[in-house]
């Protein structure tokens, strides 16, 4: 620790430098993992609010709750509890003369069921009537407000918006959510059909003709472009990841490398090797340290100051595995070298 | 009582063609209080033999005593811990740490080496009598030639060691200094009873010594008793 300190604080410039360069790789990793946890969850955010654990939906919908129909008949044997609530989805194309038009996803619930129940309003409330709606609060930015009366895909009929929501985002749209009867009206279809599928937040095991239940997991993955999305990321910073630990080991073997003529001196000395390894470790670990808990510091103060539109979120297992990683990484990169620090000819120094 | 002696050491480096031969058959032998020098020509073989006497490298053959013990096969742990606490150091050139100032520079030993060392009275009055207790905050660079020898050497004798190798200790000092230095080193080892070892060209020293041994192309023969 000694020597450790003592060559940073004097060898400044040269520390200082290679520090930046593990905050700034730290950083960049941080910014990515977390606009790509920012992205899936802006995918997922009303499925994980509505607590969901299993999905009934049309067997001919290949899993995807907006090509799906359930009917009366569909549903003959189907038990609902007070942990399923029946959804009705339909893309909508939502205008206003003064703002900007927005393409978002409606929902359609039945006010005695769990999801409508426990909808999180941020202001207003939760849509009543069927010339009601409430919308997801990302429309506030984007000047909507409370009163604000909007037409849903070009038909006459207004509707007014009374809320504004939290976590009413799936596949990146913003959700408006009405009543079931707004849904049948925007969504002309045969007689007798009930929602588009059922969430509930227990897990079931339902299965009767033309209809079944998936779980949560095989339900989101289907969610469109979620899976794609999510491994174009993930290999991404994988690969960002497992370079550039590579490039800090070798930045810290270069820098352990070009100790040894005084390594050869100090074994001249005396000094054992144990404590020149001590050194060289813990002054690699040093530099990691403070250039990761920089980026991570960095990483707060971008996220605070990022605009709402903007889908970024932390996820505490990236940080910290990427912060154990580079500590890692920098233990090996500093410890490469170990057995020419063994292998330091005191000779050479005479 | 000889405290380091070298008996039939041979060194050669490289191989075939390339085979250099450093030390030829030497024989060598220091006792406690008294100073021995090592003169000879650039390419003898001086630093080669202050590198075995001091463990750093293994001779090709012969066998190295330091304090009657064989250190000739220590392993490079045994030879560290042998130099720690026996053997003060002063190299040819180079031998400071650069990024520790020259207080520092015993600080670190006192971190490796808890116990034996001088006392900080003794520290301040080793300084002082080199001339360099000003320049206890100053880092190597900052110094001159012969201040930095100054600071090598008390270096080297400030874990208190029996024996002391030094190379060419005098090569930047002013005829004032050497004479400084050459006193010092006689103090030492009449009071303190170290074996002094010091290879030089610098006959200014001869004065001070009690022994002058001449290296030349790897043979050491005795010139002065
Ligand atoms: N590591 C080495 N590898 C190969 N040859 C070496 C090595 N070290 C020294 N030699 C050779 O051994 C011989 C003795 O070298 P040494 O350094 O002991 O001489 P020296 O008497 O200290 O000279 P100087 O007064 O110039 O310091 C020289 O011919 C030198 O080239
Ligand atoms: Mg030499």
């Amino acid at each position: 620790m000694f020597l450790a300190l003592k060559e940073i604080k004097y060898e400044k410039l040269r520390y200082g430098l290679i520090t930046l360069m593990i905050f700034l790789i730290a950083y960049l990793i941080f910014m990515l993992s977390s606009l790509s946890v920012g992205l899936a969850s802006e995918n997922t955010q009303a499925v994980n609010s509505w607590q969901t654990q299993a999905v009934v939906l049309n067997d001919n919908s290949n899993v995807s709750l907006s090509q799906s129909l359930l009917t009366k008949e569909d549903l003959k044997d189907f038990k609902k509890t007070k942990n399923d609530s029946y959804v009705g989805i339909v893309p909508i194309v939502m205008k206003e003369k003064k703002h900007q038009t927005i393409s978002a996803q409606f929902i359609g619930l039945n006010k005695d069921e769990y999801i409508y129940k426990d909808l999180e309003v941020v202001s207003g409330r939760k849509a009543k009537h069927n010339d009601e709606i409430a919308v997801d609060q990302i429309l506030w930015n984007r000047g909507y407000r409370l009163g604000d009366k909007v037409t849903l895909n070009g038909s006459d009929q207004k509707y007014k918006i009374v809320g504004f929501l939290k976590n009413a985002k799936i596949n990146i749209a913003p959700i408006a959510y009405g009543t079931m009867a707004t849904w049948k009206k925007l969504r002309p279809m045969a007689p007798n059909v009930e929602a588009s599928g059922i969430i509930s937040k227990k897990n079931l095991d339902f299965k009767a003709k033309n209809v079944r239940s998936y779980d949560k997991q095989t339900f989101v993955n289907k969610l469109p472009g979620y899976t794609a999305q999510n491994s174009t990321f993930e290999l991404m910073i994988g690969f960002l990841f497992v370079i550039s630990l590579i490039v800090i080991a070798v930045f810290l073997y270069i820098l352990t490398i070009q100790k040894m003529p005084n390594y050869a001196v100090l074994r001249a000395q005396g000094i054992p090797s144990k404590t020149l390894i001590g050194a060289t470790l813990s002054q690699s670990l040093i530099l990691v340290i403070i250039g990761t808990v920089l980026a991570y510091l960095l990483m707060l103060l971008t996220v605070s100051v990022m605009p709402a539109t903007v889908p970024i979120d932390f996820a505490p297992w990236i940080m910290i595995s990427t912060i154990a990683g580079m500590i890692l990484m920098g233990a090996i990169g500093g410890l490469i070298p170990i057995r020419s620090i063994l292998k330091v000819d005191p000779s050479k120094a005479v | 009582m000889s405290v380091i002696e070298l008996k039939d050491v041979s060194k050669s480096y490289g191989q075939g063609d390339a085979k250099v031969n450093a030390l030829k058959n030497i024989n060598f032998e220091a006792q406690k209080g008294e100073v021995v020098l090592i003169e000879g020509p650039s390419g003898a073989g001086k630093s080669t033999f202050l590198t075995i006497a001091g463990a750093l490298q293994k001779p090709t053959s012969g066998e190295v005593f330091i304090g009657k013990k064989d250190v000739t096969n220590y392993s490079p742990k045994q030879a560290d811990a042998l130099r720690l606490d026996k053997i003060g150091f002063v190299l040819q050139a180079y031998n400071l740490v650069p990024y520790l100032t020259v207080r520092e520079q015993f600080i670190l030993v006192d971190k490796v080496k808890k116990t034996g060392n001088l006392s900080k009275e003794a520290l301040d009055r080793l300084l002082d009598e080199l001339g360099i207790s000003q320049l206890v905050n100053k880092y190597p660079k900052e110094l001159s030639g012969g201040q930095q020898q100054r600071v090598a050497i008390a270096r080297a004798l400030y874990a208190d060691p029996a024996i002391i190798l030094a190379d060419e200790p005098t090569a930047s000092l002013d005829s004032e200094k050497v004479e400084e230095v050459g006193k010092l080193f006689k103090t030492l080892a009449k009071q303190k009873e170290k074996a002094i070892i010091l290879v030089t060209h610098d006959l200014r020293l001869n004065k001070y010594s009690d022994k002058i041994y001449e290296m030349l192309d790897g043979h050491l023969s005795l010139k002065k008793k």
